[in-house]
């Protein structure tokens, strides 16, 4: 019996190490847009994992500033990576792996509750999820505490207002010496600018992605553009990306205007300044409530993956509360974690996570109309041309619906 | 040994004929490597590009077959395919007559040159070969509108200069400087061309008392003919081609003044991973540049002058 035992013991053992011989050959692909330390972090990730899974090898392959192109040209080329870092669905998700099923499955494991709604609803495209997100931003305003004490500024507080912000800003310009007291940016990323025209009640797209007249050129997107264009005139914000590509950061650290706004991806060069500074919520336009632009990196699994068990697995990891606390450099996703860091009430952070509580309403153009790339450059010029005039944004953006229409077919 | 003689003498004849096949194929060898580039990288292209215009075309996802429907929405629907067009065209007129008028004078000031001639020709040649990007960096600081090398020059003679690069109306303009300082290739060919001219025809006018503008009116120019129609089309060509400068010095910006024809194209397939509607707007860009050639060549037939060539007009003349 017990000799018995042994050899059926033994053979096991010899049956699992089989296995796991076979599964050295197993080389799972991982892309990623992150550089330097982001990267580092991945990399780590990706060893742990190993480490769980004997025999597996996670073969990250850091495609950097090239990513899209690259990864266009290996789902053009039928060789995609198994697992990917995504953000544009649309482009993508015909070649992606449908997730909801999986998630339902392992839903005990995943505890799919613990990730925010707006950062779900950033992943999803005609009502089905293609990845998991596992970074994100929201947009605040950063201000320079010893500027605001030496101006004698009350410096803001939640729930203060464009008009605010304004009363604020005139009070720091300083013509001679090129302070300002805010930075207006005559090219923003027109993805991020959508916030301000949901913070005044409107959005550049219809929800079923078929009208823009009336959205996009409505009073109140205007009134939004309008009110940039005056702040500029009015000399209460400097405009950047006129013709000069100095950036709204490095006027920031240098001391040289008192607010910006941006998001998470300033934060470490801020640090690094060394200036003294707080966080403050995106204003809001009266008493409408303020609603961020979601930034977020997700992690999608292609339809062909060569591994599709195994990339089920590492995405499980990657999205583990583990794993999301490793990532340092991204906001925690999982609500979870960034209690348990204590994030939430941390004033540097808090107002991140704030405004991602109100941010859940809306759905970024992109995701509703596959022609949006096009209709947003349109939309980028009228933008600038409001910059450009200090005003006029009801023209601007009538004539980027109109050289849009082709494209709303 | 007479085993060895017989297997010997077999191959003599095969060997012969062998020989004739043998040297064609060694001949096609030798020419293979740039035959087999031109079918695969030229040719190769070119036909599945002109495939690909009539497809609707995206890299990810199913590709289907449109007809004509690219250049159709092209030229009656899509506002930006005129305007990038007629961006280029301005561009164009512009850069192609002071490109081949400021090489000439720059060739003709280095042939008469007798001093330094060597460093000059260097100088004047050198910036042609810095490559698109590293050249774009140099004029990026130049026209810089705060720290800029050109504001700041411009500051010494009490001109407060203007926002090269954020003013829609400047922006070309600084474009087609940038260019410019790439006329060295130009004015070299020139140069070589004006070497060419035999000497004895200038000393056989000065003894004529031929002044010097109508040598160069009626020796120069001519004699210059075949190289400044070669210069004009390889001009017009590079032009309509216009795309590094421009794509990285303003990104086709302010208010897309300076959104080039390529630039259009590029973004197309590169940005918005359009193949089908990029691949319909590279052939129109094809048979614009090969229409304006063609004009080009038939109207060079008035004023252009080849060696050995007898005019019909002369002709008669002569008869």
């Amino acid at each position: 019996m017990l000799n018995r035992k042994s050899i059926i013991g033994s053979l096991m053992v010899l049956a699992m190490a089989g296995t796991a011989t076979a599964r050295a050959e197993e080389v799972l692909r991982f892309a990623t847009w992150d550089t330097d330390e982001s990267l580092a972090i991945q990399q780590e990730i990706a060893k742990k994992f190993e480490e769980k899974h004997p025999g597996v090898k996670v073969q990250v392959e850091p495609y950097a500033d090239g990513y899209d192109q690259k990864l266009i040209a290996a789902f053009g080329a039928g060789n995609p990576p198994d697992v990917m870092y995504m953000w544009n669905f649309p482009q993508y998700y015909t070649s992606l792996k449908p997730l909801d099923d999986l998630i339902a499955k392992d839903a005990a494991e995943i505890k799919p509750d613990d990730f925010p709604q707006g950062l779900m609803n950033t992943v999803r495209v005609e009502g089905k999820t293609y990845g998991m997100p596992s970074g994100f931003t929201t947009q605040v305003v950063f201000y320079n505490k010893d500027m605001f004490a030496k101006a004698g500024v009350e410096e803001p507080k939640d729930g203060w207002t464009w008009d605010d912000l304004r009363a604020k800003a005139a009070k720091f310009r300083d013509e001679p010496n090129k302070v300002y007291g805010f930075a207006v940016d005559a090219k923003p990323d027109p993805y991020d600018f959508e916030q301000f025209l949901w913070s005044n009640g409107t959005k550049y797209i219809s929800d079923d992605g078929k009208k823009i007249d009336g959205y996009m050129n409505s009073d109140a997107a205007a009134q939004v553009l309008d009110m940039f264009g005056d702040m500029a005139k009015k000399q209460e914000a400097i405009t950047l990306n006129l013709g000069d590509d100095t950036t709204g950061s490095t006027l920031f650290k240098g001391g040289k205007i008192a607010m910006f706004q941006s998001a998470m991806w300033s934060k470490s060069g801020i640090d690094a300044s060394g200036i003294k500074y707080g966080v403050a919520p995106l204003p809001k336009f009266g008493d409408k409530t303020a609603h961020s632009a979601l930034g977020v990196s997700a992690i999608s699994i292609a339809k062909d993956a060569a591994h599709p068990d195994l990339a089920w697995e590492f995405v499980k990891f990657f999205s583990s509360p583990e794993a999301v606390a490793m990532r340092i450099n991204d906001l925690p996703v999982r609500t979870s974690v960034a209690e348990e860091k204590g994030m939430t009430k941390d004033p540097v952070y808090k107002p991140f996570f704030d405004i991602l509580a109100t941010s859940n309403t809306e759905t970024h153009a992109f995701l509703k109309n596959a022609n949006w790339g096009k209709v947003q450059d349109n939309l980028a010029r009228a933008i600038e041309a409001t910059m450009i005039d200090q005003g006029n944004a009801k023209q601007h953006l009538d004539d980027a619906v109109n050289r849009s229409k082709r494209l709303m077919k | 040994m007479d085993m060895s003689y017989a297997t010997a003498a077999v191959p003599v004849v095969a060997k012969r004929k062998r020989s004739a096949f043998a040297r064609h194929i060694v001949a096609y060898l030798f020419i293979s490597p740039w035959i087999l580039g031109f079918l695969f990288f030229t040719l190769g292209p070119l036909v599945f590009s002109l495939t690909m215009s009539f497809y609707d075309w995206p890299v990810v996802g199913e590709r289907s077959f449109v007809g004509l429907e690219n250049y159709r929405s092209m030229l009656f629907e899509d506002p930006q395919f005129w305007e990038s067009l007629w961006i280029t065209v301005k561009f164009a007129a512009i850069y192609v007559p002071f490109n081949i008028v400021m090489s000439f004078l720059l060739a003709l000031m280095l042939h008469h040159i007798t001093f330094a001639s060597g460093f000059f020709r260097t100088a004047f040649y050198l910036p042609s070969v810095i490559s698109g990007v590293a050249l774009v960096t140099i004029w990026s600081w130049i026209y810089s509108r705060e720290y800029g090398l050109l504001n700041f020059m411009l500051s010494f003679i009490g001109i407060d200069g203007p926002n090269w690069l954020g003013d829609p109306n400047l922006a070309i303009v600084a474009i087609i400087i940038a260019s410019l300082w790439g006329l060295g290739g130009t004015m070299l060919i020139l140069l070589t061309g004006l070497k060419a001219i035999p000497k004895e025809l200038y000393e056989a006018a000065t003894v004529s008392g031929v002044p010097g503008w109508a040598q160069m009116v009626f020796i120069t120019l001519p004699m210059l003919g075949p190289m400044l129609l070669f210069t004009f089309i390889t001009s017009i060509i590079s032009a309509f081609q216009q795309l590094t400068i421009a794509l990285l010095l303003t990104k086709g910006g302010p208010l897309g003044s300076t959104y080039f024809f390529a630039m259009y194209i590029y973004d197309n397939a590169f940005k918005y991973f359009d193949m089908g509607y990029a691949a319909a707007g590279s052939w129109v860009m094809f048979i614009i540049v090969l229409l304006l050639s063609l004009g080009v060549m038939r109207w060079s037939a008035a004023w252009v002058y080849y060696e050995g060539e007898v005019r019909q007009n002369d002709g008669e003349h002569n008869a």
